[in-house]
Protein backbone atom coordinates (compact mmCIF):
# COMPACT_ATOMS: atom_id res chain seq x y z
CA UNK A 1 0.00 0.00 0.00
CA UNK A 2 1.21 3.64 -0.71
CA UNK A 3 2.80 5.28 1.98
CA UNK A 4 0.36 8.76 1.14
CA UNK A 5 -2.83 5.90 1.50
CA UNK A 6 -5.33 6.61 3.76
CA UNK A 7 -8.29 4.07 4.55
CA UNK A 8 -11.56 5.96 5.48
CA UNK A 9 -13.61 3.34 6.65
CA UNK A 10 -17.07 2.51 5.34
CA UNK A 11 -19.46 0.85 7.71
CA UNK A 12 -22.23 2.26 5.41
CA UNK A 13 -23.47 5.22 7.67
CA UNK A 14 -20.64 7.91 7.10
CA UNK A 15 -20.14 11.34 5.02
CA UNK A 16 -17.88 9.29 2.92
CA UNK A 17 -17.56 11.46 -0.37
CA UNK A 18 -16.98 15.01 2.17
CA UNK A 19 -14.09 12.87 4.24
CA UNK A 20 -12.76 11.20 0.74
CA UNK A 21 -12.67 14.59 -0.82
CA UNK A 22 -10.94 16.75 2.01
CA UNK A 23 -8.01 13.50 2.54
CA UNK A 24 -7.49 13.88 -1.52
CA UNK A 25 -7.64 17.69 -1.51
CA UNK A 26 -4.20 17.74 1.35
CA UNK A 27 -2.58 15.56 -1.26
CA UNK A 28 -3.15 12.16 0.11
CA UNK A 29 -5.00 9.33 -1.02
CA UNK A 30 -8.07 7.98 0.07
CA UNK A 31 -9.26 4.80 0.14
CA UNK A 32 -13.19 4.13 0.67
CA UNK A 33 -13.25 0.25 1.97
CA UNK A 34 -15.16 -1.59 3.74
CA UNK A 35 -12.39 -4.65 3.02
CA UNK A 36 -10.86 -6.63 6.07
CA UNK A 37 -7.54 -6.80 4.47
CA UNK A 38 -7.78 -2.95 3.66
CA UNK A 39 -8.45 -2.07 7.56
CA UNK A 40 -6.00 -4.63 8.83
CA UNK A 41 -3.32 -3.72 6.98
CA UNK A 42 -3.41 -0.24 6.60
CA UNK A 43 -1.00 2.76 8.44
CA UNK A 44 -3.75 5.41 8.72
CA UNK A 45 -7.22 4.82 9.48
CA UNK A 46 -10.44 7.54 9.26
CA UNK A 47 -13.76 6.52 11.07
CA UNK A 48 -16.23 8.71 10.01
CA UNK A 49 -19.21 9.08 11.10
CA UNK A 50 -22.88 10.64 10.41
CA UNK A 51 -25.68 8.33 11.86
CA UNK A 52 -26.54 6.58 15.16
CA UNK A 53 -24.34 4.72 17.66
CA UNK A 54 -26.45 1.73 18.40
CA UNK A 55 -26.92 0.84 14.76
CA UNK A 56 -23.22 1.95 13.80
CA UNK A 57 -21.77 -0.73 16.42
CA UNK A 58 -24.17 -3.36 15.23
CA UNK A 59 -22.61 -2.82 11.85
CA UNK A 60 -18.92 -2.80 13.12
CA UNK A 61 -19.67 -5.71 15.09
CA UNK A 62 -21.35 -8.25 12.74
CA UNK A 63 -19.24 -7.50 9.95
CA UNK A 64 -15.67 -7.91 12.36
CA UNK A 65 -14.47 -4.37 11.20
CA UNK A 66 -13.71 -4.16 15.12
CA UNK A 67 -11.27 -6.41 15.10
CA UNK A 68 -9.97 -5.39 12.10
CA UNK A 69 -9.21 -1.99 13.23
CA UNK A 70 -7.68 -3.49 16.70
CA UNK A 71 -5.66 -5.65 14.38
CA UNK A 72 -4.13 -2.41 12.68
CA UNK A 73 -3.85 -0.30 15.92
CA UNK A 74 -1.95 -3.29 17.49
CA UNK A 75 0.35 -5.20 14.93
CA UNK A 76 0.36 -2.62 12.37
CA UNK A 77 0.58 0.29 14.49
CA UNK A 78 -1.42 2.46 12.46
CA UNK A 79 -2.50 5.55 13.52
CA UNK A 80 -6.89 6.12 13.59
CA UNK A 81 -8.77 8.90 13.30
CA UNK A 82 -12.86 9.16 14.27
CA UNK A 83 -14.91 11.78 13.24
CA UNK A 84 -17.85 13.04 15.18
CA UNK A 85 -19.74 9.20 15.64
CA UNK A 86 -16.33 8.15 14.38
CA UNK A 87 -15.04 9.65 17.69
CA UNK A 88 -17.82 8.71 20.02
CA UNK A 89 -17.42 4.77 18.64
CA UNK A 90 -13.79 5.17 20.35
CA UNK A 91 -15.59 5.15 23.71
CA UNK A 92 -16.76 2.98 26.30
CA UNK A 93 -20.67 2.87 25.83
CA UNK A 94 -23.53 5.33 24.40
CA UNK A 95 -26.97 6.07 25.82
CA UNK A 96 -28.01 6.77 21.82
CA UNK A 97 -30.79 4.50 20.94
CA UNK A 98 -30.83 2.17 24.07
CA UNK A 99 -27.34 1.54 25.53
CA UNK A 100 -24.69 0.21 23.72
CA UNK A 101 -20.69 -0.86 24.11
CA UNK A 102 -18.15 1.16 22.21
CA UNK A 103 -15.01 -0.10 20.58
CA UNK A 104 -13.64 0.69 24.03
CA UNK A 105 -9.85 2.31 22.43
CA UNK A 106 -11.06 5.30 25.17
CA UNK A 107 -12.74 5.03 28.37
CA UNK A 108 -14.84 7.86 27.99
CA UNK A 109 -19.20 7.87 27.96
CA UNK A 110 -21.02 8.99 25.73
CA UNK A 111 -24.32 10.56 26.31
CA UNK A 112 -26.81 12.97 25.53
CA UNK A 113 -25.92 17.08 25.69
CA UNK A 114 -27.42 17.93 28.93
CA UNK A 115 -27.59 21.70 30.26
CA UNK A 116 -26.08 22.16 33.71
CA UNK A 117 -27.73 25.48 34.22
CA UNK A 118 -31.56 26.15 33.81
CA UNK A 119 -30.89 27.66 31.15
CA UNK A 120 -31.82 25.17 28.21
CA UNK A 121 -30.14 24.98 24.97
CA UNK A 122 -30.94 23.97 21.88
CA UNK A 123 -30.22 20.17 20.79
CA UNK A 124 -28.62 19.32 18.34
CA UNK A 125 -25.21 21.75 18.78
CA UNK A 126 -24.68 22.72 15.49
CA UNK A 127 -22.50 25.52 14.10
CA UNK A 128 -18.71 26.50 14.68
CA UNK A 129 -17.95 26.77 18.53
CA UNK A 130 -14.53 27.40 20.04
CA UNK A 131 -12.12 24.83 21.33
CA UNK A 132 -9.86 24.95 23.79
CA UNK A 133 -7.10 22.57 23.04
CA UNK A 134 -4.41 20.53 25.78
CA UNK A 135 -1.61 22.58 23.99
CA UNK A 136 0.30 19.15 23.59
CA UNK A 137 -2.10 18.10 21.33
CA UNK A 138 -0.34 17.06 18.07
CA UNK A 139 -3.58 17.86 15.94
CA UNK A 140 -3.65 21.25 16.97
CA UNK A 141 0.06 21.92 15.96
CA UNK A 142 -0.06 25.66 14.18
CA UNK A 143 -3.53 26.46 15.12
CA UNK A 144 -4.63 29.42 17.81
CA UNK A 145 -5.02 28.10 21.10
CA UNK A 146 -9.36 29.10 20.68
CA UNK A 147 -9.78 28.38 16.94
CA UNK A 148 -13.36 27.37 15.77
CA UNK A 149 -14.38 24.42 14.66
CA UNK A 150 -18.33 23.09 13.34
CA UNK A 151 -20.41 20.53 15.33
CA UNK A 152 -23.18 18.78 14.81
CA UNK A 153 -24.57 16.46 17.98
CA UNK A 154 -26.75 15.74 20.26
CA UNK A 155 -24.90 13.64 21.81
CA UNK A 156 -21.06 13.89 23.43
CA UNK A 157 -18.23 12.40 25.03
CA UNK A 158 -17.75 12.72 28.70
CA UNK A 159 -14.32 14.14 29.89
CA UNK A 160 -12.74 11.78 31.87
CA UNK A 161 -9.35 12.24 34.26
CA UNK A 162 -7.35 9.62 32.53
CA UNK A 163 -4.18 9.61 30.65
CA UNK A 164 -5.70 10.70 27.36
CA UNK A 165 -5.03 14.84 26.09
CA UNK A 166 -8.36 16.50 25.40
CA UNK A 167 -9.48 19.29 23.97
CA UNK A 168 -12.97 20.70 25.06
CA UNK A 169 -16.08 22.58 24.02
CA UNK A 170 -19.13 23.90 25.56
CA UNK A 171 -22.44 23.63 24.57
CA UNK A 172 -25.03 23.36 28.10
CA UNK A 173 -21.96 21.49 29.03
CA UNK A 174 -17.99 21.05 28.98
CA UNK A 175 -17.94 17.81 26.63
CA UNK A 176 -14.78 16.35 24.66
CA UNK A 177 -14.27 18.03 21.27
CA UNK A 178 -11.09 15.85 20.34
CA UNK A 179 -9.40 13.49 21.83
CA UNK A 180 -5.65 11.52 22.30
CA UNK A 181 -4.63 9.11 23.32
CA UNK A 182 -1.14 7.23 22.13
CA UNK A 183 -1.76 6.73 18.18
CA UNK A 184 -5.75 7.05 18.53
CA UNK A 185 -7.24 10.16 17.86
CA UNK A 186 -11.08 11.74 18.07
CA UNK A 187 -12.52 14.79 16.85
CA UNK A 188 -16.38 15.58 17.97
CA UNK A 189 -16.03 18.19 15.78
CA UNK A 190 -15.75 17.80 11.46
CA UNK A 191 -12.35 18.90 10.33
CA UNK A 192 -13.53 18.19 6.86
CA UNK A 193 -16.16 21.25 7.11
CA UNK A 194 -14.65 23.37 9.41
CA UNK A 195 -12.89 25.14 6.25
CA UNK A 196 -9.49 26.28 7.16
CA UNK A 197 -9.08 25.34 11.20
CA UNK A 198 -10.48 21.92 9.95
CA UNK A 199 -7.94 21.04 7.13
CA UNK A 200 -5.00 21.92 9.14
CA UNK A 201 -6.02 19.60 11.90
CA UNK A 202 -6.68 16.76 9.13
CA UNK A 203 -3.34 17.48 7.65
CA UNK A 204 -1.63 17.29 11.10
CA UNK A 205 -2.97 13.82 11.61
CA UNK A 206 -2.05 12.40 7.94
CA UNK A 207 1.21 14.19 9.01
CA UNK A 208 1.92 12.28 11.98
CA UNK B 1 -24.98 33.17 23.55
CA UNK B 2 -24.10 30.50 20.49
CA UNK B 3 -22.83 31.59 17.26
CA UNK B 4 -25.27 31.97 14.73
CA UNK B 5 -25.40 30.76 11.36
CA UNK B 6 -25.29 31.88 7.60
CA UNK B 7 -26.64 29.87 5.42
CA UNK B 8 -26.67 30.09 1.56
CA UNK B 9 -29.25 27.63 -0.72
CA UNK B 10 -29.01 26.45 -3.87
CA UNK B 11 -32.30 25.34 -5.89
CA UNK B 12 -31.79 22.64 -8.47
CA UNK B 13 -33.87 22.04 -11.47
CA UNK B 14 -32.21 19.43 -14.11
CA UNK B 15 -28.72 20.48 -14.37
CA UNK B 16 -29.62 24.39 -13.67
CA UNK B 17 -29.56 26.69 -10.43
CA UNK B 18 -32.94 28.32 -10.09
CA UNK B 19 -34.04 31.65 -8.51
CA UNK B 20 -37.47 31.26 -7.18
CA UNK B 21 -39.70 33.77 -6.49
CA UNK B 22 -43.19 32.67 -4.20
CA UNK B 23 -42.16 29.55 -5.58
CA UNK B 24 -41.93 29.90 -9.43
CA UNK B 25 -38.85 29.08 -10.38
CA UNK B 26 -36.56 30.99 -13.07
CA UNK B 27 -33.19 29.35 -14.70
CA UNK B 28 -30.10 31.49 -13.99
CA UNK B 29 -26.75 29.30 -14.31
CA UNK B 30 -25.34 25.75 -14.45
CA UNK B 31 -22.68 24.32 -12.55
CA UNK B 32 -19.68 26.31 -14.83
CA UNK B 33 -22.03 29.63 -13.93
CA UNK B 34 -21.76 28.87 -10.05
CA UNK B 35 -18.50 27.85 -10.12
CA UNK B 36 -18.12 31.14 -11.93
CA UNK B 37 -19.93 33.56 -9.49
CA UNK B 38 -19.42 32.24 -6.34
CA UNK B 39 -17.01 29.02 -6.17
CA UNK B 40 -18.37 26.76 -3.30
CA UNK B 41 -15.14 24.96 -4.11
CA UNK B 42 -12.74 27.29 -1.83
CA UNK B 43 -11.82 26.86 1.45
CA UNK B 44 -12.27 29.54 3.56
CA UNK B 45 -15.71 30.68 1.71
CA UNK B 46 -18.20 33.23 3.48
CA UNK B 47 -21.41 30.70 4.59
CA UNK B 48 -21.30 28.57 7.24
CA UNK B 49 -23.59 26.09 5.48
CA UNK B 50 -25.20 25.53 2.18
CA UNK B 51 -28.48 23.59 1.18
CA UNK B 52 -28.56 22.36 -2.05
CA UNK B 53 -32.04 21.08 -3.04
CA UNK B 54 -33.34 19.13 -5.91
CA UNK B 55 -37.00 21.18 -6.71
CA UNK B 56 -37.31 20.31 -10.14
CA UNK B 57 -41.01 20.22 -11.89
CA UNK B 58 -39.94 17.71 -14.32
CA UNK B 59 -39.80 14.02 -12.41
CA UNK B 60 -36.07 14.04 -10.55
CA UNK B 61 -33.59 12.32 -11.76
CA UNK B 62 -31.61 11.24 -8.31
CA UNK B 63 -28.27 9.69 -10.28
CA UNK B 64 -27.66 13.20 -12.25
CA UNK B 65 -28.43 15.38 -8.93
CA UNK B 66 -26.01 13.35 -7.21
CA UNK B 67 -23.30 13.25 -9.65
CA UNK B 68 -23.90 17.36 -9.82
CA UNK B 69 -23.67 17.05 -5.97
CA UNK B 70 -20.55 15.78 -6.14
CA UNK B 71 -18.81 17.98 -8.67
CA UNK B 72 -20.46 21.14 -6.61
CA UNK B 73 -19.13 19.77 -2.97
CA UNK B 74 -15.45 18.57 -4.42
CA UNK B 75 -13.31 20.67 -2.40
CA UNK B 76 -15.82 22.60 -0.49
CA UNK B 77 -15.39 21.97 3.19
CA UNK B 78 -18.60 23.45 4.74
CA UNK B 79 -21.03 21.77 5.54
CA UNK B 80 -24.10 20.28 3.09
CA UNK B 81 -27.85 19.39 3.67
CA UNK B 82 -29.49 18.00 0.36
CA UNK B 83 -32.78 16.91 -0.48
CA UNK B 84 -35.67 17.01 -2.59
CA UNK B 85 -37.95 14.54 -2.96
CA UNK B 86 -36.45 12.17 -0.67
CA UNK B 87 -39.18 8.86 -0.46
CA UNK B 88 -36.01 5.99 0.25
CA UNK B 89 -33.67 5.12 2.50
CA UNK B 90 -31.53 4.41 -0.26
CA UNK B 91 -32.29 8.17 -1.85
CA UNK B 92 -31.16 9.55 1.42
CA UNK B 93 -27.81 7.31 1.48
CA UNK B 94 -27.02 8.17 -1.87
CA UNK B 95 -26.92 11.79 -0.89
CA UNK B 96 -24.85 11.15 1.79
CA UNK B 97 -22.56 9.45 -0.43
CA UNK B 98 -21.82 12.31 -2.94
CA UNK B 99 -20.76 15.03 -0.67
CA UNK B 100 -23.88 15.61 1.55
CA UNK B 101 -23.90 15.43 5.51
CA UNK B 102 -27.81 15.96 6.26
CA UNK B 103 -30.24 14.88 4.48
CA UNK B 104 -33.67 17.74 3.92
CA UNK B 105 -37.45 16.56 4.23
CA UNK B 106 -40.31 18.15 3.40
CA UNK B 107 -43.47 15.86 1.77
CA UNK B 108 -41.76 12.86 3.76
CA UNK B 109 -42.89 14.98 7.34
CA UNK B 110 -46.62 14.37 6.12
CA UNK B 111 -47.33 11.82 3.88
CA UNK B 112 -44.38 9.33 5.00
CA UNK B 113 -43.51 9.68 8.84
CA UNK B 114 -42.43 6.32 9.35
CA UNK B 115 -39.51 7.02 6.75
CA UNK B 116 -38.31 10.11 8.36
CA UNK B 117 -38.39 8.00 11.74
CA UNK B 118 -36.52 4.86 9.87
CA UNK B 119 -33.70 7.96 9.04
CA UNK B 120 -33.35 8.92 12.38
CA UNK B 121 -32.50 5.60 13.67
CA UNK B 122 -30.28 5.08 9.83
CA UNK B 123 -28.37 8.57 10.21
CA UNK B 124 -28.81 9.95 13.25
CA UNK B 125 -31.45 12.95 14.03
CA UNK B 126 -28.75 15.45 13.63
CA UNK B 127 -28.88 14.79 9.81
CA UNK B 128 -32.19 15.10 9.20
CA UNK B 129 -33.82 18.84 8.39
CA UNK B 130 -37.27 19.61 8.33
CA UNK B 131 -38.32 21.73 5.29
CA UNK B 132 -41.25 23.51 6.61
CA UNK B 133 -42.61 25.55 3.85
CA UNK B 134 -45.49 27.99 5.18
CA UNK B 135 -48.41 30.20 3.45
CA UNK B 136 -50.20 33.10 5.24
CA UNK B 137 -53.86 32.36 5.36
CA UNK B 138 -56.36 34.32 7.57
CA UNK B 139 -53.55 35.85 9.96
CA UNK B 140 -52.45 31.63 10.72
CA UNK B 141 -49.33 30.18 8.71
CA UNK B 142 -50.61 26.66 6.91
CA UNK B 143 -48.20 24.15 6.08
CA UNK B 144 -47.58 23.01 2.36
CA UNK B 145 -46.13 20.26 0.45
CA UNK B 146 -44.77 19.02 -2.82
CA UNK B 147 -42.81 21.77 -3.38
CA UNK B 148 -45.75 24.21 -2.17
CA UNK B 149 -48.19 23.15 -4.81
CA UNK B 150 -50.65 21.02 -2.16
CA UNK B 151 -51.52 22.62 1.34
CA UNK B 152 -51.78 20.25 4.20
CA UNK B 153 -53.74 20.80 7.03
CA UNK B 154 -51.54 21.68 9.54
CA UNK B 155 -51.14 24.96 10.92
CA UNK B 156 -47.06 25.86 11.90
CA UNK B 157 -47.09 24.88 15.35
CA UNK B 158 -49.08 21.68 14.63
CA UNK B 159 -46.49 20.90 12.12
CA UNK B 160 -43.53 21.73 14.84
CA UNK B 161 -45.64 19.20 17.14
CA UNK B 162 -45.27 16.40 14.37
CA UNK B 163 -41.47 17.45 14.09
CA UNK B 164 -41.12 17.10 17.73
CA UNK B 165 -42.17 13.45 17.78
CA UNK B 166 -40.09 12.73 14.95
CA UNK B 167 -36.28 12.61 14.82
CA UNK B 168 -35.57 15.72 13.46
CA UNK B 169 -32.39 17.80 14.15
CA UNK B 170 -33.31 21.12 12.26
CA UNK B 171 -35.94 22.91 11.23
CA UNK B 172 -35.82 25.19 8.25
CA UNK B 173 -38.65 27.46 7.78
CA UNK B 174 -39.71 29.45 4.37
CA UNK B 175 -42.34 32.00 4.15
CA UNK B 176 -43.96 31.60 0.67
CA UNK B 177 -45.02 34.70 0.53
CA UNK B 178 -41.71 36.27 1.27
CA UNK B 179 -39.85 33.76 -0.88
CA UNK B 180 -37.02 35.56 -3.77
CA UNK B 181 -39.05 38.94 -2.88
CA UNK B 182 -36.07 40.30 -1.32
CA UNK B 183 -38.35 41.83 0.48
CA UNK B 184 -36.96 41.26 4.39
CA UNK B 185 -37.68 38.19 6.22
CA UNK B 186 -41.40 37.08 7.22
CA UNK B 187 -40.45 37.88 11.08
CA UNK B 188 -44.01 37.77 12.07
CA UNK B 189 -43.80 33.99 10.93
CA UNK B 190 -41.63 33.45 14.69
CA UNK B 191 -44.60 34.35 16.60
CA UNK B 192 -46.19 31.66 15.52
CA UNK B 193 -43.78 28.66 17.03
CA UNK B 194 -43.87 27.44 20.05
CA UNK B 195 -42.11 29.28 23.16
CA UNK B 196 -40.45 27.08 24.30
CA UNK B 197 -38.83 25.23 20.82
CA UNK B 198 -35.61 23.41 21.59
CA UNK B 199 -34.91 22.12 17.93
CA UNK B 200 -32.75 24.53 16.22
CA UNK B 201 -34.03 27.03 13.43
CA UNK B 202 -33.39 28.03 10.07
CA UNK B 203 -34.76 31.05 8.89
CA UNK B 204 -35.31 31.69 5.21
CA UNK B 205 -37.57 33.95 2.41
CA UNK B 206 -36.92 37.57 1.75
CA UNK B 207 -33.12 37.89 2.50
CA UNK B 208 -32.22 40.53 -0.34
CA UNK B 209 -29.58 42.30 1.43
CA UNK B 210 -26.85 42.01 4.49
CA UNK B 211 -29.76 44.29 6.80
CA UNK B 212 -32.37 41.70 6.62
CA UNK B 213 -29.65 38.76 7.14
CA UNK B 214 -28.47 41.10 10.16
CA UNK B 215 -32.49 41.66 11.49
CA UNK B 216 -32.98 37.94 11.27
CA UNK B 217 -29.45 36.57 12.96
CA UNK B 218 -31.05 39.40 16.11
CA UNK B 219 -34.02 37.92 16.93
CA UNK B 220 -33.09 35.32 19.53
CA UNK B 221 -35.16 32.84 17.92
CA UNK B 222 -33.12 32.34 15.13
CA UNK B 223 -30.61 30.36 14.82
CA UNK B 224 -29.73 30.74 11.24
CA UNK B 225 -31.11 33.14 8.50
CA UNK B 226 -30.67 31.41 4.98
CA UNK B 227 -30.86 33.36 1.36
CA UNK B 228 -31.35 31.31 -1.88
CA UNK B 229 -31.15 34.75 -3.69
CA UNK B 230 -28.83 33.87 -6.33
CA UNK B 231 -28.29 37.24 -7.99
CA UNK B 232 -27.58 39.43 -4.99
CA UNK B 233 -24.67 37.98 -3.63
CA UNK B 234 -22.74 37.29 -6.52
CA UNK B 235 -19.36 37.66 -6.08
CA UNK B 236 -18.24 38.94 -2.84
CA UNK B 237 -21.32 39.42 -1.69
CA UNK B 238 -21.83 36.37 1.07
CA UNK B 239 -18.61 37.80 2.49
CA UNK B 240 -19.45 41.10 2.55
CA UNK B 241 -22.78 40.56 4.02
CA UNK B 242 -20.92 38.33 6.76
CA UNK B 243 -18.38 40.76 7.57
CA UNK B 244 -21.08 42.94 7.77
CA UNK B 245 -23.06 41.18 10.15
CA UNK B 246 -20.26 40.79 12.38
CA UNK B 247 -19.66 44.58 12.24
CA UNK B 248 -23.51 45.15 13.36
CA UNK B 249 -22.47 42.84 16.60
CA UNK B 250 -23.64 39.24 15.53
CA UNK B 251 -21.92 36.24 16.53
CA UNK B 252 -21.06 34.49 13.54
CA UNK B 253 -17.67 32.39 13.44
CA UNK B 254 -14.89 34.32 11.52
CA UNK B 255 -13.34 33.29 8.94
CA UNK B 256 -11.49 35.98 7.65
Amino acid sequence: MADRAVVIVDYGMGNLWSVASAVKHLGFEPIVSSDLESISTADTLILPGVGSFNRAMQTIRSSEIDKAIGEALHANEAKLLGICLGMQLLGKSSTEDGFSDGLGLVDNEVKKITSVSDQQVKIPNIGFREVQADEEMKIFGGLETRSQFYFVHSFCMQILDDRSKYAIAHHGQTFVAAIESGRVFGTQFHPEKSQKNGLKVLQNFLNL
Amino acid sequence: MTTKRLIFTLLYDSGSFMLSRNFRLQRVGNLKWLEENYGFGKVGSAIDELIVLDVSRQPRNIERFCEDLKLLTLDCFAPIAAGGGVRSVDHARLLLRSGADKVVVNSAIYDQPELVEILGKEFGAQCIVASIDCEQNNGMFVATKKNSFEMTNHTLADTIKICARLPIGEIYLNSIARDGTGNGLHLEILDHLPANLTTPLILMGGVGNSKHIVEGLRDSRVDAVATANLLNFMGDGLSRARRNAINEGIDLANFD
